[in-house]
């Protein structure tokens, strides 16, 4: 699809109305989506579409993924999470998960941002290196 | 056995036994040789990106949520939803000494089969150009052995000077010429031990040419012995729009290095007009808007940039120079299209080649009323500047009497004179291609002809009198010209003793 330069502006406007202390609101995605399929303003389906990548965007900088060869201890997860909402602000949403792949150690990704602190990861490095 | 395991100890070491941080998007859409990332938020503008199997990206468009990068190499194994990671390196490309003698592409990688080039040196592609407290005025020349350019637009180190015309008016061979010049100036410096002189390296810099041009220009400059001062970086017509667009600003760093390191250079970018072409693709494909003639707004930067990078340095600053001979191809000599006018007001001064002049046979086809160079002369030698200051009116003159004396048939003396006059400073204007003359023979030759010594010889034997000239002159009279090539100037026993050479020529002359 399409989307002009217009949608564009107006989604982008739309996704920081869902905004509340630069953090994703959820009960306001959900009313900014309902308002708009219900009102039909011009253009709307190529805005919604717009609005969908934008808060796709969004939940995909905010989502921190943590693996880790061995499950992780309650205390050291709480540590782990105060740590990366220090560094990246509030409303980070944490999925914890064990891959026996990476040997040792931990592989932490943040939006864009990766911390690679596995044996698998040096592996890699180290063939690259090769 | 043991230094290889030496290699891999020394390897291992080297490997960080520490977290590392790396920031990574995937490929949202790919095509036409440009990538749009989505989730590089840490990238910089013209960062190198690792699309992984040894394919680089280079970061030029950063957007509110994806990055437009162009794709250097291979861009079909690309494919969407790969990851890309940042590199946080700035773009670059191997330069030194090394380069010399080789054919590179865009990216310092060997296109001549000559192996890998062996340089430890990188200078980043985009760099910002000497500042005015680096600077100092131009005030030696690049005598570029074409006698036209020498006498009456003279170059200077460190000038941009714009080379312009229609396509086959011999602009590229304005430019290989000159670096013949440069390689036999730069030899026989070398085998007479003459440590003052400063050695001009040469860099041709080949955008959007047809493969077979570049293999002619290569030979050429092998024939003519001059591969050993020149490096030859190539884009061919066949190349990706990025490296095109990318090859001038590659030549430059490569020039810079020689420059930043107390030496000379110089540059040809051939051509700019087709580099303009190949930006105008790449940011359309970026989808960057378009202005004139389609072309993106910077455009005019985009020259300005990479022709301010041409510079003479002072002595403090190690008194480097790098000359830039960039050259346009005009059509059907509309000098006031877009991208010829935005070159002409960023160079100082133009040479300018005609379609006309070319086919009476007068060549090189350099249009005297047109061409100008507005520092050069600051840079001409003394000698020079005694025989060839008012060659320039004179010719001018003679044109304008030329077209007037179509008109009528009764002219008075003085102006017959002027007219026979100008014919002769024509004739002895005309020059074959890759023969570039030594400046003492040129300052011989217009010395001769502006103080009537040719007036006698008729007009279609000039060149056969110049050429007999040249010849007795460096054969019988080597000490005169090396005296004129080393005092850089006619002093009244110079100019005494060379006038004894010519009447003692002309008896013999038949």
């Amino acid at each position: 699809m399409r989307i002009s330069k217009q949608a564009r502006r107006e989604a982008r406007e739309l996704f920081r109305s869902c905004l509340a202390d630069a953090v994703l609101d959820e009960n306001r995605v959900r009313q900014a989506v309902q308002l708009v399929s219900r009102d039909k303003p011009r253009g709307y389906l190529a805005v919604l579409v717009q609005f969908q990548r934008l808060i796709r965007l969004e939940t995909a900088r905010r989502a921190a993924r943590v693996e880790s060869a061995a499950p992780l201890p309650p205390d050291y997860r709480s540590q782990l999470q105060a740590e990366l909402t220090r560094k990246y602000g509030a409303g980070l949403s944490f999925v914890f998960a064990d891959n026996a792949a990476l040997l040792a150690g931990l592989r932490i990704q943040v939006g864009g941002d990766v911390y690679e602190g596995s044996v698998q990861g040096r592996l890699a490095a180290l063939q690259e290196r090769f | 056995m043991s230094t290889l395991l030496q290699d891999i100890e020394a390897q291992i070491s080297g490997i960080k036994a520490g977290v590392t941080k790396q920031n990574i998007g995937t490929v949202r859409e790919i095509g036409d040789g440009v990538a749009r990332v989505e989730g590089l938020s840490d990238a910089m503008l013209n960062e190198m990106l690792d699309f992984g199997n040894g394919v680089i990206g280079l970061a030029l468009n950063l957007e509110e949520t994806d990055v437009g990068a162009i794709i250097l190499g291979d861009y079909t194994g690309i494919s969407e939803g790969q990851q890309v990671r940042t590199t946080g390196k700035l773009l670059q490309v191997p330069v030194g000494k090394a380069l010399l003698g080789r054919v590179v592409n865009a990216l310092g990688q060997p296109l001549d089969g000559k192996g890998p080039v062996n340089s430890e040196t990188f200078y980043p592609v985009e760099k910002i150009a000497p500042g005015i407290i680096k600077r100092k005025p131009v005030n030696q020349p690049v005598q570029t052995g074409i006698m036209a350019v020498d006498a009456m637009i003279p170059i200077g180190r460190g000038q941009r000077e714009l080379i312009i015309g229609d396509r086959s008016t011999g602009k590229t061979t304005i430019g290989i010429d000159t670096i013949i010049s440069q390689a036999r100036l730069n030899r026989a410096a070398e085998a007479a031990k003459n440590t003052e002189y400063r050695p001009l390296y040469c860099i041709y810099v080949a955008i959007g040419q047809k493969q077979s041009n570049v293999a002619r220009v290569m030979a050429v400059l092998e024939e003519a012995g001059a591969m050993p001062y020149t490096i030859i970086v190539s884009a061919s017509a066949s190349d990706s729009a990025t490296n095109q667009y990318l090859a001038p600003f590659a030549g430059c760093a490569m020039g810079e290095w020689f420059m930043d390191n107390a030496m000379d250079a110089l540059i040809i970018y051939d051509d700019l007009s087709k580099h303009a072409v190949a930006y105008r693709q790449v940011s359309l494909v970026l989808r960057r808007p378009s202005g004139r003639e389609a072309y993106p707004g910077d455009v005019f930067y985009l020259h300005s940039r990479l022709l301010e990078r041409s510079a003479r340095l002072n002595e403090k600053y190690g008194n480097g120079s790098l000359t830039g001979l960039p050259i346009i191809e005009t059509q059907a000599g509309d000098v006031s299209a877009y991208i010829p006018t935005n070159v002409i007001s960023i160079t100082d001064g133009q040479i300018y080649l005609e379609t006309d002049l070319f086919y009476q046979g007068i060549r090189p086809a350099i249009s005297v009323g047109l061409s100008v160079s507005r520092v050069g002369s600051a840079a001409q030698i003394k000698a020079m500047k005694q025989v060839a200051g008012r060659v320039k009116l004179d010719l001018a003159q003679f044109r304008e009497l030329a077209a007037f004396a179509q008109f009528g048939s009764d002219l008075d003396a003085k102006t017959q004179a002027q007219l026979e006059r100008g014919k002769r400073i024509v004739e002895v204007f005309k020059q074959p291609q890759y023969n570039p003359m030594a400046v003492e023979t040129q300052v011989a030759a217009l010395w001769t002809v502006q103080n009537g010594f040719m007036d006698d010889v008729a007009v279609d034997k000039i060149k056969d009198f110049q050429s007999k000239l040249s010849d007795y002159l460096a054969s019988r009279k080597s000490a005169l010209m090396e005296k004129i090539r080393n005092e850089k100037a006619l002093s009244e026993q110079l100019t005494a003793d060379l006038k004894a050479a010519v009447v003692e020529f002309k008896q013999t002359y038949r």
